[in-house]
């Protein structure tokens, strides 16, 4: 039954306290291990429509009199309109609407940062648009750019006040350790760039809107564009059926879906507002640049005393204060620990979440830091690691609800004993090591979710949820547990999710939190149509027939099953943990870096699909590498102005940098959340990613890099600056 | 097509010239239609350009991008790019110079700081490769032209005058050797092009000057900009192994 709470609600490390009408979550967990079919290696259910090009994504959509959209975007980093005509745009051929500043919120007369939204033109085709837009007349008033993110904290020029996290004395610590280090180190823009760009195609029907979006949150789009129309819910139908991708950047509506709401209102006409890869890299988030000054204090055999960060988040003209800081509050036990984190405001481009915004970076500098410290004391990294192992939150002594850290790093070790081959085989120019880092994160979902399960007389169940499958693989993981708690075949089962008109509200697919969120609510939906089922068995005096038999007697009656998200365990951290062994060769004339192996051991509960959960730790390991290696959104230093704007310039990873990649997985349910024991997986693998690689180059060649990317320029600049260091007579390797 | 979709070109209609343009190898001489997928696999193409060709692009780009279409591409820097009012665009100001240069050039880069893209031409200028037009017969080097304040074009090549053919001399030996940004489908960030004919090492690099870059000096005479002094080392060590690369195949 329903059951009214009051609870803490996480995502991605921000944390507000909320009532909550929970179910209650009555199933006991399944007992640990593969089941029949939870646990089991399952290819796509849908695999086959995305490979033939069936399945319709939002960039596939084509509705009968559908016009199209181009958004006029600041070029100047920092900018007032100071004069707008867009007559001239309407008399284009094919133009049927044009909107400016004071017309829509997001279309702004004082822009923050370039790209920022000024003015929208729709026409028959999307050239038509183009070509109108460039007739738009606009006289800018140029104003005074800041893009130094340490000269915004100085001035003050800051989004919300710093967050300061404290607890025991720092300084005290610090007098306490026999060692302290500091370093600081420095991450970059890096974009998302998913597949499928930003885009959303609106139509008006009578007073009701219809939304399809590229969205990680039908609901929260609903409920946002809702809201800011004054219509009622339920008169907004959100709809993304397959999406091409978000990573953190599609939480939201954003400026293209006001904008085509608006221009389809104007027109009467269903509106398409798709952005191009241009204004991919301009303005739809990025993960901000952080400056970190970072200090550790240790005693002699190695237990942590202190530990201390300034952190900048270089943020941008909006967006949040990501928990750069979080891995040191919270990865080791510490009893001294003093964070503050700054979110400068200055003319760059919004960040926005990007998987696992703040820990990915803050790991970077905790983690190359950390083996720093372990060079100085002489102690082995992973013993380092397993010695500050913490028990307990260090914030607040709650208890974790699950943790098999120690385990992971145990299942670490012949990987990580591989350093001695790996370094035997440096020739002269060409240095191999290995290099470890630990992984902290969130994961474990929350309610309210809900989902329907509905069983025919043909024995075949359709699971009905208004998710999202972001491109992770949800809908398959969804089918097995439903044919798990059913005892049917996986191609019996068949999942109707997408849209906000057909099923229940279903959680956000951001924070790790799509499978423990909606798992256990499908897995209870499922219990509820099976108890219905065997109620009628026993009715019959046959209670052991097989479901098939039963189900078999319905005709067109139907047994409906419903599910809700049971609560979190009070009183708990529910977290996911792990840790990476990178394997890298660097060639210390040229700079250049390979990864040639990643093996990745992580704690995320149970597993519902071992080929999903590969999957996803590959695709966050090579992301990782790209932020690790490659990618960088630079900026023109002195105008603010964006300068990679396309993917030649913006280097992704491609196939050929991609190394040896080995995952495993604890597979250990937990056993104080919900009736599945299973965490999110999306994020965590590329958390350690960059500190393993930076911690095995400097395995490798004595080096410390202190930048992202290690670009050619940072690499040859650790490398002399450690030839300066043995130079002078410093143990070598430190 | 690049340019014009950056707005950087326009134009009303195409020319398929595919029908002019002679593809294929014949003996020494190469047509200017030639992919650069048909020259990697090509046995009888020196090592340097053959290499030049394999570490150019992507497999997708090298099955439709020409050999003359690589020789007559456009530098990649970001300001020229964006269309900001540069010197190459008549303007009077190189923005790399006070700005993001850490993928720009280090020799030749006082007025103009953009960085020569081809692999392959750093390895037709190693080889001295002749090349022929409709109207002449010149040496590789020739096509290009270092931008200055009365001449800012990048080529020689005058209008309605089209690369045919690149005749190759016999080289003994030749090697190319790349770094980039990463494993594949990046410009240089340095080219070395290294061939020895007739008993003479030519040594030519891309990535480092606004055109493809003639090595007669020293390294040590690179004028590197505040950020990219990184592409010294990086050449000094490429050009070095380059050269062990000739000797050791001897």
């Amino acid at each position: 039954m329903a059951r009214l709470i009051r609870t803490e609600k996480e995502v991605e490390g921000r944390y507000e306290e909320v009532w909550l009408v929970v179910e209650e979550d009555v199933l006991e967990q399944w007992p640990a291990g593969a089941r029949e079919i939870v646990g089991r290696p399952a290819t796509r259910i849908d695999g086959l429509e995305r490979a033939r090009g069936e399945a319709v994504y939002t960039a596939d959509l084509k509705l009968p009199g559908m016009l199209h959209t181009a958004v006029l975007r600041s070029p100047y980093a920092h900018a007032r309109v100071a004069r707008i005509d867009l007559a001239p745009a309407l008399t284009m051929p094919g133009v049927h609407a044009a909107i400016g500043p004071g017309e829509l919120d997001v279309l702004v007369e004082e822009c923050g940062f370039h790209g920022a939204a000024i003015a929208a033109v729709c026409a028959d085709t999307y050239a038509q648009a183009r070509a109108a837009l460039s007739r738009v007349e606009v006289d800018f008033e140029q104003l005074e750019v800041l893009i130094d993110p340490d000269e915004a904290v100085a001035r003050g020029q800051l989004l919300g006040e710093p967050r300061v996290r404290e607890r025991g004395d720092l300084d005290r610590g610090l007098a306490e350790a026999d060692v302290v280090v500091m370093g600081e180190y420095t991450t970059q823009v890096v974009l998302h760039n998913s597949m499928e760009t930003h885009q959303a195609v609106v139509q008006w029907l009578g007073d009701s809107l219809e939304v399809f979006i590229s969205t990680q949150y039908i609901w929260g789009v609903r409920d946002e564009i809702a809201s800011t129309l004054g219509l009622p819910g339920d008169k907004v139908r959100v709809v993304c059926n397959y999406m091409g991708g978000g990573f953190g950047s599609k939480n939201g509506a954003d400026d293209y879906t006001f904008i085509a709401i608006e221009l389809a209102k104007r027109t009467r006409r269903p509106v398409r507002c798709a952005l191009t890869r241009r204004e991919e890299n301009l303005a739809t988030g990025n993960r901000n640049a952080t400056i970190q000054r970072l200090t550790i204090g240790a005693r002699a055999d190695g237990t942590l005393t202190a530990l201390g960060g300034e952190y900048v988040n270089a943020t941008g003209w909006g967006g949040w204060s990501s928990p750069v800081e979080g891995p040191m509050q919270m990865l080791y036990a510490c009893e001294n620990v003093k964070t503050t984190t700054w979110a400068a405001k200055i003319n760059q481009p919004p960040m926005k979440a990007f998987r696992a915004p703040g820990f990915v970076e803050g790991t970077f500098g905790l983690e190359s830091l950390l083996d720093v410290l372990a060079a100085k004391l002489d102690i082995d990294p992973l013993d380092l690691r397993r010695r500050n192992h913490a028990q307990h939150d260090g914030a607040d002594g709650r208890p974790y609800s699950g943790k098999n850290l120690l385990e992971c790093y145990r299942r670490a070790e012949p990987h990580w004993e591989r350093r001695h081959e790996v370094r035997a085989r440096s020739t002269g120019t060409v240095k191999r090591g290995v290099g470890m880092a630990s992984q902290i994160w969130y994961g474990g979902g929350g309610p309210p979710s809900y989902a329907w399960v509905r069983v025919g007389s043909d024995g075949r169940a359709a699971v009905v949820t208004a998710m999202q499958d972001l491109g992770t693989g949800t809908r398959t993981a969804m089918a097995q547990i439903a044919a798990e708690e059913l005892g049917i075949p996986l191609d019996h089962v068949t999942v109707s999710l997408g849209d906000s008109a057909r099923g229940p509200f279903a959680s956000i697919s951001a924070g790790s939190s799509t499978t423990p969120s909606m798992g256990p609510a499908v897995r209870a939906a499922a219990a509820d149509a099976r108890r219905q089922i065997e109620e009628i068995a026993a009715q019959r005096g046959t209670p052991d027939a097989p479901l098939a038999e039963i189900v078999g007697l319905l005709e067109d009656a139907q047994i409906l099953g419903k599910g809700g998200r049971g609560p979190n365990p009070t009183g708990m951290q529910v977290l996911t943990f792990g840790v990476q062994v990178a394997e890298v060769a660097v060639d210390i004339e040229t700079g250049e870096v390979w990864v040639d192996r990643i093996a990745a051991v992580h704690d995320v509960g149970r597993v519902i699909n071992p080929l999903g959960a590969s999957s996803q730790i590959e695709g966050g390991i090579i992301q990782g590498i790209g932020h690790t290696l490659s990618e960088h959104r630079l900026h023109d230093p002195r105008t603010g102005q964006i300068l990679t704007t396309s993917l030649d310039a913006y280097k992704l990873p491609t196939f050929a940098d991609v190394p040896v990649i080995v995952s495993e997985l604890i597979d250990e349910p937990d056993a104080q959340l919900t009736n599945l024991g299973s965490k999110g997986l999306g994020e965590p693998p590329i958390i350690p990613t960059a500190a393993a690689i930076s911690n095995a180059i400097r395995d490798a060649t004595g080096a410390e890099v202190h930048q992202l990317p290690i670009s050619r320029e940072e690499m040859l600049r650790a490398l002399r600056e450690a030839a300066a260091r043995e130079k002078v007579g410093a143990p070598a390797g430190v | 097509m690049p340019l014009l979709r950056s707005g950087i070109v326009r134009a009303e209609t195409l020319v398929d010239i595919r029908g002019v343009v002679p593809r294929g190898i014949d003996g020494a001489s190469i047509g200017a239609g030639t992919t650069l997928a048909e020259l990697e696999c090509a046995p009888q193409i020196p090592d340097v350009l053959r290499e030049a060709c394999r570490l150019a692009a992507s497999p997708q780009l090298r099955n439709m991008g020409s050999l003359g279409g690589n020789l007559l591409q456009s530098t990649r820097c970001w300001y020229w790019r964006l269309k900001w009012p540069c010197r190459l665009h008549g303007g009077d100001e190189c923005f790399a110079h006070e700005g993001e240069h850490r993928e720009h050039a280090i020799f030749e880069n006082g007025f103009c700081a953009s960085a020569h893209p081809s692999d392959v031409a750093a390895a037709l200028v190693a080889l001295d490769a002749t090349l022929h037009t409709n109207r002449r017969e010149l040496p590789v080097s020739d096509l290009y032209h270092l931008p200055r304040a009365d001449d800012r074009r990048t080529t020689t090549l005058e209008p309605g005058e089209l690369l045919l053919s690149v005749e190759l001399p016999p080289a003994e030996r030749s090697v190319y050797l790349k770094a980039m940004e990463r494993k594949l489908w990046a410009f240089p960030l340095v080219g070395v092009a290294a061939a020895r004919t007739g008993g003479v090492t030519r040594v030519a690099l891309a990535g480092v000057a606004p055109v493809p870059f003639l090595l007669q000096g020293s390294l040590e005479d690179a004028t590197p900009l505040p950020r990219n002094a990184y592409k010294v080392d990086v050449a000094r060590a490429l050009v070095k192994r380059a050269l062990a690369a000739l000797e050791e195949s001897t």
